[in-house]
């Protein structure tokens, strides 16, 4: 067998060697490009945690231990620590913040924000490892195998060798493993070296080689299928490229119109107007009302709840927090819809399997549609955990201490729970 | 001329009997018009919608009741961008760009919103629209129809018929093309009615429109003589194929891409909570307002005592408290002026090298001129976030003022203790009714077509390029 595939590898024409290692160092710039963005993420996260110190340093100073002016100017940073699988497809530049900063007014109007990204970069899609999987390796996949017959035929050699004894063993096998092994190990390669780099535990980064492998393994069976057919070889490569075409271009962006037009989202531009409506409402509404609001989400502070100034911080948080809830199920609305556009996507991608391979690749790199919900989710919790280290503070009019400052919740960064995520 | 129409007609005739090549002009034709139904609807319900968010912003703000003003500095008002008519053909970067911003006081905040973060992961395979139609499929269903109209007639021998038949390369050459151009044309067509349609909309864009499918064209004649270089040049049908997929996917699929990916490297951005700290550490040193000996301030205050001739604040003819907010937003707003107006530079750096790679793929001129041209590209957001900041600007300081001169000073220094003073410190509510509501129209018609001009400069080249190279090849004869 080794000498078989030796021997295929001697015949093996020169564009077809240039386009193996062209692929490998395709691969191996993707990789590169995503552990220098995972290094530059894990960078800023750091720098902005740091100046984040300095700022609270600064308000603690003015504060004098005001619980209410502490929570109006403190800042708590929040983060996607990216993980060991990140560099796959890393998500530095995208829309979704990887770093932001959560103070304990009113969420609404904060956990929707931004990166300040050019969105021309975004538009033109990432050159990442997930990239070369899916668009590239493919291409150069049909284009090894697609006349591994007819070639044979348009020579004039195919019946001498088919009428070898055991052909399919010791000719045909060979050939089709030996170049998509090629293919697969121009992938593999960089990838480990990537996870070795990465520090990326070996289950997972056996995970994504899988994928890897299930990617290729697909289009290899499709580019046979078509390649057994009689036909003419140019024929033949118009069939695959064309499905190559439709799988990876057409068929993906169609689903996406479809999706976002079956499943509409409550408006978000209303849903943030009502916040802010709710919130601002606050200042005018008879404060026991607002209080009884409040209590009743929290009733260990019925005691404290009394206001008797024209301005009081417990009030004040009370309202912001009362215009959170007002927009709670609305917001949960959108998130559902939101998860449920890519529940469908998902779905889709059961029907074609390149495409799963990129969402699971997506997903091992944290940056999808779920890691972007779970950060949500992550930083309602965080914000909560803020909020309600604060109000002790608020209802008991007690001023905060350094060390008081120093204990308020600090933002667990991602644990990696299961293999995928 | 009338041999060219013969061998365009003859290859024409053949592209209607190739089964595979009616077949995927049909379905093109198909996901064309679909792109463009569902663009048209798309785009104008987006706009509608926001046009709608914008008058009830506008509307909110107007008819708030009587406040104090500072209360409205911090209510604030919203900015949308609004949708041109063109972004149907091309909605360019609007789902990546935040499409909403809150404009408040001493805050620059980050735009919220965007289709990219409200869809699932699929958008990023890209989006299908008119323009992604035009750009990435309809060349790759070119490749697939023309690859082998000469080599194969080669391969066949049926060239040296038709020269034998006195039909001179040149001639073969140009109706081999023809032929391909009208394929092209007809691929085209649900996409450019696309653009005459939304044109149609808006009569006001119905130039730009105009050079818009001049660059379609210009774009589909690149691979029209593409192809058929390729397929001229080529030794077999099969390898003219191969080649010319390859060179698709490099120009169409792989080198915007990496460009991009270059353009984050070398002119990186920073986040925006970074810059949002460097501000807030800056602003300090500059002049921090809660500290009581602050230079900045103190030196403010006694430049104002000094003016107006008076030795407390409690005896300047104004509120010195709504005069100080002036100051402290005046120091602030400078700070974001310069941070954005940095990022602002970064990003078109960034957008002047991905232009740059465009002299090897056309695909990103393309790409540019058609976004340019729709008014969905980088500089028309870039346009919308300094008009909005300016807005927001002149939104604070004007209610500064009225803070400043419609606020008595003895009632706002006391309003937080006493009932009474907290009620004469709210101004009437037809201030804000008389505030200019947000409006942005977007780039002008002209600077659209000016920022059109560097991709159609690429195109044209290319095709001067690819079309001195086929005059060559027929020149030479026919290999």
């Amino acid at each position: 067998m080794i000498a078989a595939l030796a021997r295929e590898w001697r015949h093996l024409a020169a564009p077809a060697r240039i386009g193996l290692v062209v692929l490998a160092l395709l691969a191996g710039v993707a990789v590169a490009l995503g552990l220098a963005d995972v290094a530059a993420t894990r960078a800023d996260i750091a720098r902005v945690v740091q100046l984040e110190q300095r700022e609270t340093a600064a308000i603690t100073g003015f504060a004098k231990g005001d619980p209410g002016e502490l929570g109006y100017y403190r800042n708590h940073p929040a983060w996607r620590a990216p993980g060991d699988l990140a560099f796959l497809a890393p998500g530095r530049g995208d829309a979704v913040p990887a770093v932001l900063r959560l103070r304990i007014l009113a969420l609404e109007g904060q956990i929707n924000d931004n990166e300040a990204a050019n969105p021309e970069l975004l538009l033109a899609g990432r050159f990442d490892f997930a990239f070369v999987t899916l668009y590239l390796a493919p291409l150069l996949l049909i284009a090894l195998l697609h006349d591994l017959w007819s070639s044979e035929r348009e020579a004039g050699r195919l019946a001498a060798l088919a009428s070898l004894p055991g052909a399919a063993r010791r000719l045909w096998a060979p050939r089709a493993l030996l170049r998509t092994g090629g293919v697969a190990l121009a992938l593999l390669v960089p990838l480990l070296i990537g996870g070795a780099l990465a520090g990326t535990a070996p289950l997972r980064l056996a995970v994504a080689a899988g994928l890897v492998l299930a990617s290729l393994a697909f289009w290899a069976l499709v580019t046979l299928l078509v390649a057994r057919q009689e036909a003419q070889s140019a024929t033949q490569a118009t069939i695959l490229a064309g499905l190559w075409f439709a799988i990876t271009l057409v068929v993906p962006a169609a689903a996406h119109l479809a999706i976002n037009a079956a499943v509409p989202l409550p408006d978000a531009a209303a849903i943030t107007r009502e916040n802010r409506e709710e919130v601002h409402a606050g200042w005018d509404r008879p404060k026991p009302k607002t209080m009884a609001r409040f209590v009743a989400l929290y009733p260990e502070y019925r005691a404290a709840a009394q206001v008797t100034r024209i301005f009081d911080w417990k009030w004040y948080f009370a309202f912001q927090h009362l215009g959170d809830m007002a927009v709670a199920a609305d917001s949960q609305a959108r998130e559902a819809g939101i998860a449920r556009r890519e529940a469908l996507a998902q779905g889709l991608g059961w029907l074609l399997p390149p495409i799963k391979a990129a969402q699971a690749m997506q997903h091992l790199a944290g940056s999808d549609v779920a890691a972007d919900l779970a950060f949500r989710a992550r930083l309602r919790a965080h914000h909560r955990a803020l909020r309600e280290y604060h109000y002790p503070f608020l209802f008991a009019g007690r001023p905060m201490t350094a060390a008081d400052i120093a204990a308020a919740p600090a933002f667990a960064a991602t644990a990696q729970k299961s293999i995928v995520r | 001329m009338r041999r060219i129409g013969r061998i365009a007609a003859g290859q024409l005739r053949l592209f209607v009997r190739s089964r595979l090549a009616l077949v995927a002009l049909l379905l093109l034709a198909m996901l064309s018009a679909i792109a463009a139904l569902t663009g048209a609807a798309q785009a104008e319900r987006m706009a509608a919608e926001r046009a709608q968010a914008q008058a009830a912003a506008n509307t909110s703000f107007a008819n708030q009741p009587d406040r104090h003003p500072h209360r409205m500095v911090h209510y604030g008002t919203y900015a949308l961008r609004p949708l041109g008519g063109l972004a149907a053909f091309d909605p360019g970067v609007d789902a990546f760009a935040g499409s909403l911003l809150y404009l408040e006081g001493h805050r620059q905040n980050a735009t919220t919103l965007g289709t990219a973060r409200e869809s699932s992961g699929l958008i990023r395979f890209g989006q299908l629209t008119p323009a992604f139609v035009l750009r990435v499929l309809v060349p790759l269903l070119l490749v697939f129809a023309g690859f082998a109209m000469i080599v194969g007639e080669r391969q066949g021998g049926l060239i040296t018929l038709h020269l034998g038949h006195g039909v001179r390369p040149h001639e073969y050459l140009a109706g081999k093309a023809l032929a391909l151009g009208a394929v092209a044309g007809v691929a085209a067509l649900p996409a450019l009615a696309a653009l005459g349609w939304a044109a149609a909309h808006t009569p006001a864009d119905a130039g730009v429109a105009g050079v818009m499918a001049l660059a379609v064209l210009l774009w589909l004649l690149l691979w029209v003589l593409g192809v058929t270089l390729a397929s001229a040049r080529a030794a077999t049908a099969q390898s003219a194929l191969l080649g010319l997929v390859l060179v698709w996917a490099l120009l169409v699929v792989l080198v915007p891409r990496a460009a991009a990916g270059v353009a984050a490297i070398a002119h990186p951005l920073p986040t925006k909570a970074e810059t949002d700290l460097i501000i807030h550490a800056e602003l300090r040193a500059l002049g921090d307002s809660h500290n009581p000996d602050d230079p900045h301030f103190a030196a403010f205050k006694a430049g104002l005592l000094r003016r107006y001739q008076v030795n407390r604040v409690e005896d300047l003819p104004f509120n010195y408290r709504g005069a100080l907010s002036a100051e402290g937003e005046r120091l602030t707003s400078q700070l974001f002026a310069r941070h954005a107006a940095e990022a602002a530079a970064r990003q078109r750096a960034q957008h002047r090298l991905l232009a740059l790679a465009g002299l090897v793929s056309p695909a990103i001129g393309f790409a540019q001129a058609s976004m340019a041209g729709a008014g969905t590209d980088l500089a028309s957001h870039l346009a919308f976030l300094d008009a909005a900041e300016a807005h927001r600007y002149r939104l604070v300081q004007s209610l500064n003022g009225l803070h400043t001169f419609q606020v008595r000073a003895a009632d706002d220094a006391t309003r937080s203790r006493d009932p009474i003073a907290e009620r004469q410190s709210r101004i009437s509510a037809h201030f804000w009714a008389d505030q200019q509501p947000f409006h942005f129209a977007g780039p002008a018609p002209a600077a659209r077509i000016a920022g059109m001009l560097p991709g159609l400069g690429v195109m044209l080249a290319w095709a001067l390029v690819l079309g001195w190279l086929l005059a060559r090849i027929a020149r030479r004869g026919l290999p």
